[in-house]
């Protein structure tokens, strides 16, 4: 591909933390499963805690909304949930052989991200529904 | 910061300062996807080509370091949003707002996911295995932080700035 030229050209050797085999398996085991974890999760409505900005309360899980506390806040939980989940496959990843995590496939990094907005814009049927029926 | 300045004032700048980052966000990304999906082969003339011609893998701490911030600080405005914004929109049926920003929020933190290997892809850059996975990651990204700009711009015309 073109792109390999001006990229060589133009790119200093990698750091130490970049050339390691553990960081490749790693970056690429974390930004690989955390698409798919963050539909599993949002899907499933896991968040590692639930927080409501109008009382400034936390608590840990999942928690409603009501007339007290005022609207609840899910995404800030989703996301710290994926990036922990993402990052705990990371790490066994390091652990494994190198000739084991060189096999996956780099393209599922940037194809998996694509496959989940079909489903976050099913996630947010209510939204599409209410503004059809106006 | 309450009697320095007023709770408007204080979200307003909040709101700047994610418009600020944001905008740097989308040059540095933008410039490195064309760089990416257009590279230049001669030397560059016209102002597209030299938007194209530049040092692409040098954009890539800037543009994690960007990301992040940007996300953090849209995080946090994102509580004003929540109980300041969302329920008067919803109260004037503009559903289909609501819809995006909660669509924009999801595709944030799926762009904030991909930052570790797209960090790794152009810090290999000299590796040719990584060529199509690093081409593919910075045309995903540059797409998500497009869409995330352009989505903010229209909730903040909706129902931000001076609203």
């Amino acid at each position: 591909m073109s792109t390999t030229a001006t990229a060589s050209k133009t790119t200093p050797p990698a750091s130490p933390l970049a050339r390691s085999g553990k960081f490749k398996a790693f970056a690429t085991t974390f930004s690989i499963s955390g698409p798919v974890i963050y539909c599993v999760i949002q899907y499933f409505n896991y968040p590692l805690f639930t927080y409501w900005p109008a009382v400034n309360r936390f608590a840990w899980g999942f928690g409603a909304g009501s007339a007290d506390t005022g609207p609840n806040m899910l995404w800030y939980g989703w996301s710290v949930t994926t990036v922990l989940i993402a990052a705990a496959l990371g790490i066994v990843a390091m652990i494994l052989p190198e000739g084991l995590t060189k096999k996956i496939p780099l393209w599922l990094v940037w194809v998996l991200p694509i496959l989940a907005i079909p489903y976050v814009v099913y996630s947010l049927a209510l939204w599409w529904r209410l503004a059809a029926r106006q | 910061m309450s009697g320095i300045v007023s709770v408007y004032t204080f979200w307003t700048l909040w709101l700047f300062v994610h418009l600020i980052l944001a905008l740097v966000l989308l040059g540095a990304i933008t410039h490195q996807a064309m760089a990416v999906a257009l590279p230049v082969r001669k030397p560059a003339t016209g102002i597209v080509t030299r938007f194209r011609a530049v040092s692409a893998a040098g954009y890539t701490t800037t543009v994690c370091v960007l990301y992040v911030l940007t996300f953090f600080v849209g995080s946090y405005i994102y509580t004003q949003y929540r109980t300041a914004i969302r329920i008067p929109l919803e109260e004037a049926h503009f559903y289909k707002t609501v819809g995006f920003f909660d669509f924009k929020e999801h595709v944030a933190t799926l762009g904030l996911v991909l930052l570790p290997a797209y960090w790794c892809f152009w810090k290999n850059a000299q590796e040719p295995e990584y060529d199509n996975a690093r081409k593919g990651v910075t045309l995903v990204l540059a797409a998500m932080v497009w869409f995330l700009f352009i989505v903010g711009h229209v909730v903040n015309n909706t129902r931000g700035f001076g609203s």
